[in-house]
C-alpha cells in the first residue's frame, strides 16, 4: 500500500483487524472522491475490489447534511466498494447515523471527542521495552464497550523470529513459543506448552496483567513495561508451571 | 499428475543440504520414481560436484528460467539411475538471477515432462534464494545439526515454511514438514556435548523423519561425487535409505542413536 498521503487526496484508506475499509473523508467531493477511491480500486483491486468500508466524517469541519452524505456513500459505491456504515465521531454523527438509518461501527479512542475533553485514562508512562512493532492505528474492530471480548487463540508453535500480539485482549497459545519468537498482549497470556521465547502482558500499562506458562524457559517476560531477563533460568523454576504477576513495581514469578 | 516438490532447507549453511539433497533425490529414483535435483544456490553451485555430473554442466537452472535454454538441454541425466536428472545452477550469476515466474515455470514443466518428484537444494539463509526455493513446495526436508544455533535457525524456517510458502498464501493444506537431524554422533551425544534427538524434537517440537551418523564415508563419497545413499555399507547410507522409505510413506524405525557397543574382540584388544 502506498504510504504517502497527499493533502490533497480526497481521502485516506486504513485497514483495521477485520479487514474493513475506513474512508476518511477530507473534504465534501463526491466526485473527488469517486476518482480517488477507483484509482485505489484499480492498483489493488485484491483488496479494494467489493471491500466493506466505514466513512469517517470526524475529520470534516462541520458535518455535511444528509443529502450530502449519500453522494458520497454513492460515490464509495461507484467506485467498486461497498459502504456499510458510518464510523463513529461525535453525537452528531450518531443523529445522522439514526435519520440515514445506517449502523454506527465503532468506537474509536477518545481522540475523535476533543470537545467533551474527558480524556482517557493516561497511556502507561514505562515502557521498558520497545514498544510491539505492529500497527498502532484506531482498530475498527474494537469492540463497544462492555461487550465481552474474548481471548485470542494461536493454536500450535510460536516460531523464532515470529511475533503475536493481542490487542486489547487475553492471548492463549497452545504449543511452544520458541528462543526469538515474542508473544505480547494487552491482557493475560496463557502459555500451554514451553515458553523459550519473549513474553510480555499488559503491553498498554495494565498491571493486573499475569502471565501463566506450563514449562518455563523464557528468555524475557514482561508485565506492563516491568521486565525481567534470564541470563540462567533459576533451577526451582526451570520446567515447571509457573505465573508471573506484578506486585508494585516488582516482576514476581512463583511456581503454580 | 503433477510433481511433488521436495524443498531440502535449513537457515544455517554447512548442515549437509546439498548432501541430503543428492542422497534424497537417488533415493527417489532408486525407488523407481522419476525425480529431478534442482540447485537454488546459484553463484555458489555445488551439487553438480556431489552428484559426479559437473564435467557434463553445458545450460542452468538460469539459462532455463530466462529462456536461453529448453529444459530438455539443460537437464542432466545420472549416471547411475537413468531416471534421475540434475538442473545445476549458474556459478557466474547471483541470486537475483532468479525469478518466481521462472521457477514456477521451470516447475510446471518438470510436471509436464512426467517427473514424480522435483527435490529443491536451498542455498543457506533466508533471502532471495532460500525463499524462492521454498515458495512452491509440497514437502520440506529440514536439516539440522543436533546443535542449538543450527536448531535455532531450523525453527525460524519452519516458521517461514508455515506462512511464506504459496500453499501458505493460498490458504491450501500447509507444507508438509519433515525434520531431519544430520551429523548426530551418539557418543558425543552420551557425553551432553551435543544435544540428542529427543531434545532436538522437543525444542522444535516435531518428529524427527530420520537420523543420519555423523561418518567419514560422507564427506569420501562427496569428495568423489557419488551420493552416500548409493553406498549401502556406510552407516550413513543406510539411514538415509530408512529415511527415503519414510517419507515415501513407509515405517521403519530408527538406527543409529544409541552409542555402539564394542564386539568382544574389540573388547580384548580395544577398539
Amino acid at each position: 500500500m502506498s504510504a504517502k498521503m497527499d493533502t490533497a487526496d480526497a481521502c485516506d484508506l486504513r485497514f483495521g483487524q477485520v479487514g474493513i475499509a475506513c474512508v476518511r473523508v477530507r473534504r465534501v467531493d463526491a466526485a473527488a472522491l469517486c476518482d480517488e477511491l477507483e484509482r485505489r480500486v484499480r492498483a489493488a483491486p485484491q483488496m479494494f475490489a467489493r471491500a466493506a468500508v466505514v466513512l469517517d466524517l470526524s475529520h470534516l469541519l462541520d458535518l455535511p447534511d444528509d443529502g450530502a452524505v449519500d453522494a458520497l456513500l454513492e460515490a464509495v459505491r461507484s467506485a467498486g466498494m461497498l459502504p456499510v456504515g458510518l464510523a463513529y465521531g461525535t453525537s452528531e454523527t450518531e443523529a445522522l447515523a439514526k435519520r440515514m438509518g445506517l449502523p454506527l461501527i465503532a468506537k474509536f479512542r477518545a481522540a475523535y471527542e476533543p470537545a467533551q475533553g474527558n480524556a482517557p485514562a493516561a497511556e502507561p508512562a514505562r515502557h521498558a521495552e520497545p514498544a510491539p512493532a505492529v500497527q498502532r492505528e484506531p482498530i475498527l474492530s474494537a469492540p463497544p464497550p462492555g461487550s465481552m471480548q474474548g481471548a485470542q487463540h494461536h493454536a500450535g508453535s510460536v516460531r523464532s523470529g515470529q511475533q503475536i500480539y493481542a490487542r486489547d485482549r487475553d492471548l492463549i497459545v497452545t504449543g511452544a513459543v520458541a528462543n526469538g519468537a515474542e508473544v505480547i498482549a494487552d491482557g493475560n497470556i496463557h502459555i500451554y506448552g514451553g515458553l523459550r521465547g519473549r513474553a510480555m502482558a499488559g503491553a498498554q500499562g495494565d498491571a493486573k496483567a499475569r502471565i501463566f506458562v506450563s514449562d518455563f524457559r523464557a528468555e524475557l517476560v514482561a508485565i506492563a513495561g516491568q521486565y525481567r531477563v534470564f541470563e540462567q533460568i533459576p533451577d526451582d523454576l526451570e520446567g515447571q508451571s509457573v505465573q508471573c504477576w506484578l506486585e508494585g513495581d516488582k516482576l514476581l514469578i512463583a511456581k503454580l | 499428475m503433477t510433481a511433488e516438490i521436495i524443498v531440502v532447507t535449513s537457515g544455517k549453511g554447512g548442515v549437509g543440504k546439498t548432501t541430503t539433497s543428492a542422497s534424497l533425490a537417488t533415493g527417489l529414483a532408486m525407488a523407481g520414481k522419476k525425480t529431478a535435483v534442482i540447485d537454488f544456490d546459484v553463484g555458489l553451485r555445488n551439487l553438480d560436484l556431489i552428484m559426479g555430473c559437473e564435467r557434463r554442466v553445458v545450460y542452468d537452472f538460469v539459462n532455463v528460467v530466462h529462456g536461453e535454454s529448453t529444459l530438455k538441454q539443460s537437464l542432466i541425466k545420472d549416471k547411475r539411475y537413468d531416471n534421475l536428472y540434475v538442473l545445476a545452477a549458474s556459478q557466474t550469476r547471483d541470486k537475483d538471477a532468479l525469478t518466481q515466474e521462472g521457477v514456477e515455470k521451470v516447475l510446471d514443466g518438470l510436471s509436464e515432462d512426467g517427473f514424480d518428484y522435483v527435490v529443491c537444494d536451498s542455498p543457506a539463509g533466508i533471502e532471495k534464494g532460500a525463499h524462492l526455493a521454498m515458495y512452491f513446495a509440497d514437502h520440506a526436508v529440514v536439516v539440522v545439526n543436533p546443535e542449538v544455533s543450527s536448531v535455532r535457525d531450523s525453527d525460524r524456517i519452519l516458521g517461514l515454511l508455515a506462512s511464506k510458502t504459496r500453499r501458505a498464501e493460498k490458504g491450501e493444506k500447509p507444507v508438509t514438514q519433515h525434520l531431519l537431524l544430520t551429523r548426530y554422533n551418539p557418543a558425543r551425544v552420551a557425553i551432553g556435548e551435543m544435544l540428542s534427538v529427543k531434545d532436538v524434537e522437543e525444542i522444535l517440537g516435531i518428529e524427527v523423519v530420520g537420523v543420519i551418523p555423523e561418518s567419514e564415508n560422507v564427506l569420501t563419497a562427496s569428495n568423489n561425487g557419488i551420493p552416500v545413499i548409493v553406498d549401502a555399507n556406510s552407516h550413513a547410507g543406510q539411514a538415509y535409505g530408512d529415511t527415503v522409505a519414510r517419507i515415501l510413506g513407509e515405517e521403519r524405525p530408527l538406527r543409529f542413536i544409541d552409542v555402539p557397543k564394542k564386539g568382544f574382540l574389540q573388547r580384548v584388544f580395544g577398539g
